[in-house]
């Protein structure tokens, strides 16, 4: 963020701070402390050169320096903007936001007639949400100084306040007055903007003022200030009043003059539908099907040029409606024939499939499934034509696609057999020139592939086996050499080299995708969170870094943001950006990483790292922000993804909080492991005490609401964490709980510890022997294998690093134990023996763990692509699969063993 | 078969179907919400019946004087809903909003080498106004059009006299 201000009226002051400003900005802060304070020496009394100076300290890390150079300056109460505008970026930076208030309050005592510092203040209430104080501040700003916005700046407060308040006659009277300010204002004929309008409409909707709202709309204030939007804008209040009448002949007049426009088909047929029952007598109005359908009709019957799919899917629309509780092929036909009618007219488009697709979910399934075929051949083709122009190559696939949405799910058998036969038409579509896309454009060839891998998948699932997952990652990076911008292909590669466990593989097509920003958080579900349970930590500690780093980010800036609506007078996004502001702050993804990251460091990150922290506190309610829909489904069997999405989210937010715990536990652990005495921290003790306990009833709840395994969906996050986790044989909430407890009983210096130490100790000895079981695992069972591995290795990671507390905290014991041994007690002998008996355990653990990975499975990754594309002399492609998944796997174990080896040296240096 | 309404700061959530592809940058959260809240009418989106983002514009008024316009900072159509005239409702509600805010032209920046784009925007009565040279970094940087159409406030369709030389970044105001 540039630090300069816009303007700084004194031009001598502006010289000296310039080169500071410059430094700032470059991100030397070393520089702009260095020459603050030359600054100083000359003028050391010159407010804005401390500021600047805070500043600077406080970006080189010296916090506590930089706040006394703040402190000072409150006592002095700044009044130049310069000042304050540096003070306001430090106490921005370290997160006081409530200071900018204070030094604003004060600045205006001192300048009581300064706009510019009255609107400084307006934002830092802004900031910090105090509505009220906004209120206050953006009328002394409208008294003195009376301009439009500051006066809307006060009611957008008031209506803030409104919308925050906690008893309902209190947002009533709250309405009110902000509906009687902006009256005044109307009546006075000051409102002005566009945004004044919307902002009155919005304080009419949240007092459910329907007929008010119309009213204002169609007076001519409204058609001046919001011109050429009058009709549409009525659609939502006449629905809301139950004007059917009107809505219906409002929608048709706008429906007349836009064929295309599906908004104003929705409220059409809500008004349909309505007007049905209380039929009318004026002509004009459509109150029965039959009207309903003529209408359509004659849209599609008088419009010019190309053919519109809206008026198409108008129908279809119409006959989901009336299947709600009727029968619709009285007046439609079957629902089969509309589609396959729809698919006739625009399958030369790849959005036909697309639109298509609410629609054949509707058709009763038994229909749906005996007419599939019907959707192939309506245009005649069939499962065997070879078009050979790409117009004839799109509705063939438009045609292939809508059969297999309809068609019952094969054996897999016969989805092997739709795979392989489309793969062929992708092989010979490329052998004679049809793959036609661009760097930048894909083509239509390109869904022969990647329909062809979703077949593979649903065989490869069906057979346990992995060897149809190979066919298809073979044909997607043929498909993806051909046609690079193909982002369906680069996200369905993804999925699949993550179903069979290879993270690595998976991340040379994700840098491809070039993932950035919010995406880190809407797409984090499909890569950033399987890099951890595939044992690619490095790679998964970037990541984590990285979606942290954003999240952080935006918690600085995100408030910012609502600043500018006021600044532009934009208040109906005021409370969207508030909210949205919220919604990512809250982010369960975003929680997740801060601690997935901590935990994961124990493990993999550099033995020098920074200790476990707490993290900011979860929220009451996560918000869920993945895009589910990225991958496009063809499976009939996918329609319930919203259900779907609730249940893998709920699994996310339980392990989630699982996560939370147990980070909370360990980082207690540490904060008593202090030498402190056991008095002063006993508090701590008992927090860490309930934690632990907290963590393992948490455990046992979720390991019977989450015991079930799940189906694999190449289209959906992979089953969520929580369920390898609960269900593992290995006995987690043992092993942590009493390693935890002998940690905290350790601090509190009681002879528990050896009791907890004993316990944890056998626990891990007879934890060891279910590591065997998933040692040798086939290509199909790679992943769950590595996943069942990566939370064995979280606990090693735990329990190493705590048994580094535990050496800390008794280190003094050792020190008198080597002088006079005579002044230990028996117990911290006791202690001492079982604490190193334990880490022994670990080290051996880990000896086996190591030879597990030393003689982890080599797989074969044979295809028969290669052959294929042999047959058809298209052989100067090489694939590069096997090469990836070898090496993909390759690197992990390698990684996996380094880490180990590191965690044993540890462990030994220890003792 | 289209609803056009204002992008809302979720659609950024479910714009990845858009978005992947590699011609549209995906910018920080800030540049998003800072158009939100400064020219929320100049940002709309494109849905499809079934709720999926089909495309969006993104764009900006700007300039003093006569230089007051409209600018398309991004449009972009997903792949699988080109050649549906939906770039084309887009770009309309941009220059009618620009005509509401009484701007003298619209214009836009695009590679030279985007064909697909350009001619679509000729189609659309845009022009070719001057090219920025080195316009859009990467390897090698690449030259942009800066291309114009006029609104009816420019009576004398002053603005779209094309310049006859290529201008540097640094001197596009």
């Amino acid at each position: 963020m540039a630090v300069r201000p816009q303007r700084i009226q004194d031009g001598v002051v502006e010289r000296r701070l310039r080169p500071i400003y410059d430094w700032l900005d470059n991100g030397n802060n070393k520089k702009a402390l260095q020459e603050a304070e030359k600054v100083l020496k000359k003028s050391p009394t010159l407010q804005a050169a401390r500021a600047l100076k805070a500043l600077a300290l406080l970006r080189l890390g010296k916090t506590s320096e930089s706040h006394a150079v703040l402190d000072a300056l409150v006592e002095e109460k700044p009044s130049d903007d310069t000042t304050l505008q540096a003070m306001t970026i430090s106490y921005r930076e370290s997160q006081q936001l409530h200071k900018v208030c204070e030094i604003y309050e004060a600045a205006v005592k001192v300048d009581s007639s300064n706009e510019e510092l009255y609107s400084h203040l307006f934002m830092s209430y802004v900031r910090v949400g105090d509505h009220k104080s906004q209120q206050r501040a953006a009328m002394a700003l409208y008294k003195f100084l009376p301009k439009n916005p500051y006066y809307f700046w006060a009611v957008m407060s008031i209506v803030l306040q409104a919308k925050t308040a906690d008893d309902s006659t209190k947002r009533g009277i709250l309405l009110s007055l902000a509906q009687k300010l902006v009256e005044n204002f109307i009546t006075d004929n000051k409102m002005e903007a566009e945004q004044e309008a919307r902002l009155y409409i919005m304080i009419l909707e949240l007092q459910e003022k329907w007929e008010d709202i119309l009213k204002f709309i169609e007076c001519p204030l409204y058609a001046q200030l919001v011109p050429a939007s009058t009709t549409q804008a009525c659609i939502p209040y006449y629905k809301k009043i139950g004007e059917w009448k009107k809505l219906n002949l409002l929608c048709k007049d706008l429906l007349w003059d836009n064929q295309d426009r599906w908004d104003f088909y929705m409220p059409y047929f809500d008004s349909v539908f309505q007007l049905m029952s209380k039929p009318d007598s004026d002509n004009s109005v459509d109150d029965s099907p039959e009207k309903c359908h003529e209408f359509i009709c004659s849209i599609v019957e008088n419009s010019s040029g190309r053919a519109l799919r809206g008026p198409y899917l108008a129908r279809l629309e119409l006959w989901k409606r009336l299947a709600k509780d009727g029968d619709p092929t009285l007046l439609l036909g079957s629902g089969v024939a509309l589609c396959v009618q729809y698919l006739r007219v625009f399958a030369n488009k790849p959005c036909a499939v697309p639109d298509l697709k609410p629609y054949l979910s509707m058709l009763p399934r038994k229909e749906r499934e005996d007419h599939s075929r019907d959707f192939l051949t309506c245009l005649g083709f069939d499962e065997k034509s070879e078009p050979d122009s790409i117009k004839d190559i799109q509705c063939h696939i438009s045609c292939l696609l809508a059969w297999r949405l309809t068609a019952p799910m094969g054996s897999a058998e016969e989805n092997l057999n739709v795979a392989v036969m489309l793969r062929q038409h992708y092989l010979r579509s490329l052998q004679r020139g049809l793959v036609t896309s661009t760097t930048t454009e894909f083509c239509a060839t390109d869904s022969y592939g990647i329909l062809a891998a979703h077949h593979f998948f649903y065989a490869a699932v069906e057979q346990e086996n992995s060897t149809p997952i190979i066919e298809a990652l073979n044909l997607l990076e043929l498909v993806l050499h051909h046609s690079p911008a193909n982002f369906h292909a680069k996200l369905l590669l993804i999925s699949l080299y993550h179903i069979l466990g290879n993270a690595t593989a998976a991340d040379s097509i994700y840098t491809k995708l070039e993932v950035k920003h919010i995406q880190l958080v809407s797409l984090g579900w499909l890569h950033a969170a399987r890099l951890a349970p595939a044992l690619a930590s490095p790679r998964a500690l970037r990541l984590l870094a990285d979606t942290t780093a954003f999240h952080k980010h935006h918690a600085k800036d995100s408030v910012e943001q609502v600043t500018y609506a006021y600044k532009f007078g934009t208040f109906e996004k005021v409370l969207e950006v508030w909210e949205w502001g919220g919604r990512i702050e809250s982010c369960a993804w975003c929680g997740a990483c801060a601690r997935e990251r901590q935990l994961l460091a124990l493990l993999a990150g550099p033995s020098s790292g920074q200790a476990p922290q707490h993290t900011v506190k979860l929220p009451f309610m996560p918000t869920d922000n993945r895009d589910l829909n990225a991958i496009v489904s063809w499976s009939s069997a996918d329609n319930d993804r919203a259900a779907y999405k609730a249940r893998s989210f709920e699994k996310d937010v339980a392990y989630l909080r699982l996560k939370d715990g147990l980070l909370s536990a360990i980082v207690l652990c540490i904060e008593c492991a202090d030498n402190r005495s056991v008095e002063k921290k006993s508090e701590q003790l008992e927090q860490l005490r309930t934690c632990i306990e907290a963590f393992g009833s948490a455990l046992d709840r979720c390991h019977s609401l989450y015991g079930e395994r799940e189906n694999l969906n190449v289209t959906a996050p992979l089953p969520s964490r929580i369920i390898a986790f609960v269900t593992s044989p290995v006995p987690y909430r043992e092993l942590y709980t009493n390693t935890l407890r002998m940690v905290c009983e350790l601090c509190a210096g009681s002879s528990n510890a050896l009791t907890f130490a004993e316990i944890a100790r056998t626990t891990l000895v007879n934890s060891r022997e279910h590591l065997a079981a998933y040692a040798l695992p086939t290509l199909w069972q790679n992943r769950d294998a590595l996943e069942f591995f990566s939370n064995y290795l979280e606990f090693i990671g735990v329990i190493t690093y705590l048994l580094g507390v535990c050496n800390e905290h008794l280190a003094p014991a050792h020190a008198k134990r080597n002088k006079k041994k005579a002044s230990q007690s028996p117990e911290q002998i006791q202690m001492i023996e079982i604490i190193s008996k334990l880490n022994d355990d670990v080290q051996k653990t880990i000896a086996i763990l190591e030879d597990i990975f030393e003689n982890w499975p080599k797989f074969d990754y044979q295809s028969s692509l290669e052959a294929e594309l042999e047959k058809l002399s298209i052989s100067k492609y090489q694939t590069p699969v096997e090469q990836k998944l070898k090496n993909g796997l390759d690197d992990v174990l390698a990684d996996v063993k380094n880490i180990l080896k590191e965690k044993a040296k540890f462990l030994k240096s220890l003792q | 078969m289209t609803t056009i309404r204002p992008f809302t700061c979720e659609d950024m959530l479910k714009f990845n179907n858009v978005n992947l592809d590699p011609l549209t940058e995906t910018y920080g959260l800030s540049f998003y919400t800072q158009y939100l809240a400064h020219w929320p009418e100049f940002f709309q989106v494109a849905e499809s019946p079934s709720g999926e983002i089909m495309g969006y514009i993104m764009g900006k008024a700007e300039g003093l004087g006569d230089n007051w316009h409209g600018h398309v900072t991004a449009l972009t159509v997903s792949p699988d809903y080109r050649r549906l005239g939906i770039a084309a409702t887009l770009m309309n509600i941009l220059e009618d909003v620009s005509e509401k805010k009484k701007a003298y032209f619209v214009d836009l920046f695009v590679r030279v080498s985007n064909k697909v784009a350009i001619n679509m925007y000729k189609n659309l009565g845009y022009i070719v106004y001057r090219t920025v040279l080195e316009y859009y970094s990467g390897d090698p940087d690449e030259d942009a059009y800066d291309m114009r159409k006029a609104c009816s406030r420019d009576v004398h369709k002053k603005s779209v006299i094309p310049l006859s030389h290529p201008v540097r970044p640094e001197e596009v105001d």
